[in-house]
């Protein structure tokens, strides 16, 4: 591991560190260009370097990428990266009302916090927490992901109504596509187009930065939100060690154990945390309206999935997403192979991922801490300027997904459906979160199914599904139990 | 001089776009990326060849975005016998008639696999458990892809039946198979050399044991006429003129015929070997065929 320190303390792999984390921040900051987009691109420049500055590269540009992101989410209420989806939550709320500064403190905080966290998991026990997490099966992720949906169903802000039918509603576009259960085309009515289904890309810039951008459009007189960047400091107290230090270390844990499942990444990391901390909150009734824990739980998740993930690929060769099975292509060029043999035969690469994980995470903090006044100056940019150029970015993005237009008019139809629930005051969290979600479940579930031979007691066999389960129905039934408890306590006083 | 020699003589005009059906980071797309570096920096071709990824639809995203293109050589895919199994499996607008073919540059086989603590040390032993008792282990494939068509043809001409469970990629199939939670997949031969001492190899489906596998009986000698050699399969639009075909065809054949190209194929148990254009859409039309029927039997 020192060795691995002290080759990478070599200038020039610190300054392609540095750089790559910086580059991660400002593509993660703007809407539409994501971490696994940037990784993409710069791929072909790795061929011709070696494979511990390829490495060094890659990991800084996914630190950066997804960290980036929680600037646009709190300044405009648009997450520059899916990871920070729940960011916009409470970290627009909060900005509206003067305190961005305080927002984005906590949310570089709560990322550095995170990253550092999971950095711990990840030197300190990968081979045998890669182990535990590959007995995962399909009915393990299918009860997992059904309880963070039900957690976000229940805990939705406003209307508990509203707040499940746009969750449907996301759930009925995530339908079409291949079926991949069956390999079949299903719901494309005769579309080419169609058969990859939405992308996830295209919807959620749709959602989120194009119906702003159409808002802001529509609206008679082009107002400039005042947002109050004070000139001081980010303010970041000692007391913030006792207010959000178990939320921190809670949110750091639930996203490196979400990072460690493969398949899953850092926006589901992001939403279990967020709604597992309103759960246990005395307040919930505060998270959505900028609270603080729930800029604090995402960022610290989101962040933490990247050691969580960065496990099972150095040490079984398994990418825990889409940005790692590109991260192992770079390796495979190399002639190198993630997996159990990684630390035998190219130690200084495996240690190397490790090593430039945690000081990736140093980079990101001392760079967004001294850029984030001028990042922040967007939104003194006027506002017309500023969507315009998003607008770009997001055109470009959707489009970059598959080199496809039809994704940009998919980002188009999904921007103008994001206006249409924010009229109908039915919630975009939600939405979006049925439209990412009910996918795995349903694959997940529908595999359950096929292994155990369509028998559904099968689950019963499985102990950490019925872990989740339980959990799952807990959630539904809590409020009904609290108002028990507190009725029979009412009475017997 | 007729108008197509002149555009010949021309070609390439313009960087070749070469679309992969494919997230970055897989075999189509890192075989595609060497061999373009390759070509270009030996000026094989006068202009770059700019490799873009098209995922998603089973192929369909990447012929939509080759059809938006000229069919002048300009705009290609490059794929393998996934496309085969997309036109026997009726998804996509698209079948061989869409496509002239370039050529194969190289390619490699797969092998089924189990845990290498598992009761089978054979893959005899394995046929006898799933006639004795069908139905009795869990098989992971990804439903409509290359191990579920291998391993639907194996079991068709052996004689038995698994369960199976979704797994769309390899690390799927990897994740599932070491967590206990399937019994056997299918794996890349290079996947399985690289993953090392967790995987016992029990059939190779090349058409000869692979050096790198001695002990691996293949199918075809066990007695069973199953084989699948994956190829790197370059593909043109249909109308595309015999001059570019050629053009293209002569510079892939010399980057195959590289010896990085070859030390790096070898490393990795893929064949190199260059197969025209004609040749390969001919053995590509008959598995089609083959593939046609286990489509109709497992769907």
């Amino acid at each position: 591991m020192l060795d691995a320190f002290s080759l990478l303390f070599q200038w020039h792999n610190l300054l392609i560190l540095a750089g790559g984390t910086a580059l991660g921040i400002v593509v993660g900051a703007i809407p539409g260009l994501t971490a696994s987009m940037l990784i993409a691109l710069t791929l072909p420049l790795t061929f011709h370097m070696d494979p511990v500055s390829a490495v060094t590269l890659l990991i800084g540009e996914y630190v950066g990428g997804i960290s980036g992101g929680l600037i646009t989410a709190i300044l405009l209420r648009m997450p520059g990266t899916p990871a920070s989806i729940v960011t916009t939550f409470d970290g627009y709320p909060m900005a509206k009302s003067g305190r961005a500064q305080r927002a984005l403190a906590l949310g570089i905080t709560a990322s550095v916090a995170g990253g550092i966290i999971s950095w711990v998991f990840l030197a300190g026990m990968s081979p045998s927490l890669a182990r535990f997490a590959l007995q995962f099966g399909p009915w393990e992720y299918f009860a997992l992901v059904l309880m963070a949906l039900v957690m976000l169903a229940v805990l939705a802000q406003g209307s508990l109504a509203k707040g499940l039918l746009a969750a449907a509603l996301g759930m009925a576009f995530a339908l079409p596509g291949i079926d991949s259960s069956i390999g079949q085309a299903r719901l494309t009515f005769g579309s080419s187009a169609m058969l990859s289904g939405f992308g996830i890309l295209p919807v959620l810039i749709g959602a989120f930065a194009i119906s702003q951008v159409l808002r802001d459009a529509s609206a008679p007189k082009m107002q400039t939100e005042k947002i109050n960047m004070p000139k001081e400091r980010l303010p970041v107290y000692r007391s913030d060690m006792n207010t959000h230090g178990a939320n921190m270390m809670r949110s750091s844990v639930i996203g490196t154990w979400i990072g460690l499942l493969p398949g899953i990444g850092a926006n589901i990391a992001a939403l279990v945390s967020y709604s597992t901390t309103k759960q246990l909150s005395h307040e919930p009734e505060k998270f959505g309206t900028g609270h603080e824990p729930g800029v604090v739980a995402g960022e610290s998740a989101n962040n933490a999935s990247i050691g969580g993930a960065l496990i099972p690929l150095i040490t079984m060769g398994i990418p825990g997403s889409v940005t790692e099975a590109i991260l192992i292509g770079a390796l495979t060029i190399h002639n190198l192979q993630p997996g159990p043999l990684l630390f035998q035969n190219a130690p200084e690469i495996a240690y190397g991922i490790i090593a430039a994980y945690l000081i990736a995470n140093i980079f990101m903090l001392l760079m967004m801490w001294s850029a984030v006044h001028h990042i922040a100056k967007v939104v003194h940019i006027p506002r017309a300027a500023l969507l315009s150029v998003i607008l770009v970015f997001c055109v470009l993005g959707s489009y970059a997904v598959n080199n496809s237009f039809t994704d940009v008019w998919v980002m188009v139809a999904f921007g103008v459906i994001g206006l249409v629930l924010e009229a109908t005051k039915m919630p975009l969290g939600p939405f979006v979160i049925g439209f990412v979600l009910s996918p795995i479940a349903e694959e997940q579930l529908r595999a359950s199914l096929m292994m155990a031979d369509g028998n559904v007691a099968d689950i019963l066999t499985r102990p950490y599904a019925l872990l989740f389960l339980a959990l799952s129905a807990l959630t539904v039934a809590w409020p009904w139990i609290m108002t028990k408890i507190s009725s029979r306590k009412g009475t017997g006083a | 001089m007729t108008a197509t020699e002149v555009q010949a003589q021309s070609f390439p005009s313009e960087p070749i776009e070469v679309i992969i059906p494919f997230n970055p980071g897989g075999r189509t797309d890192t075989v595609a990326r060497l061999l373009a570096e390759t070509i270009e920096s030996n000026g094989w071709l006068d202009q770059p060849m700019v490799v873009v990824n098209a995922a998603g639809g089973a192929g369909a995203n990447a012929v939509n975005q080759m059809r938006r293109g000229e069919a002048d050589g300009h705009t290609i895919i490059h794929w393998h016998h996934q496309a085969l199994i997309a036109m026997a499996m009726g998804l996509g607008d698209f079948d061989l008639g869409d496509f002239r073919s370039i050529g194969y540059t190289g390619g490699g086989s797969p092998v089924w696999a189990v845990r290498a603590d598992s009761e089978f040390e054979t893959i005899e032993d394995l046929i006898a458990h799933l006639q004795a008792e069908p139905r009795s282990l869990v098989e992971a494939v990804g439903i409509g892809t290359i191990p579920h068509f291998v391993g639907g043809m194996f079991a068709n001409a052996a004689g038995f039946e698994t369960r199976y469970v979704t797994a769309n990629s390899g690390s799927d199939r990897l994740r599932l198979l070491l967590g206990g939670n399937a019994d056997i997949a299918l794996f890349a031969a290079s996947e399985f050399l690289l993953q090392g001492e967790d995987l016992r190899a029990l059939v190779y489906f090349g058409r000869e044991r692979l050096p790198d596998l001695p002990d691996v009986p293949t199918a075809t000698e066990l007695g069973y006429d199953v084989s699948w050699a994956n190829p790197n399969w370059w593909l043109a639009p249909a109308d595309t003129p015999d001059e570019v075909i050629e053009v293209l065809a002569g510079a892939l054949e010399q980057a195959i015929s590289d010896p990085d190209i070859v030390a790096h194929f070898n490393s990795n148990t893929l064949e190199p070997y260059w197969m025209s254009g004609d040749d390969a859409l001919e053995q590509a039309e008959s598995i089609l065929e083959a593939l046609n029927e286990v489509a109709t039997t497992i769907q």
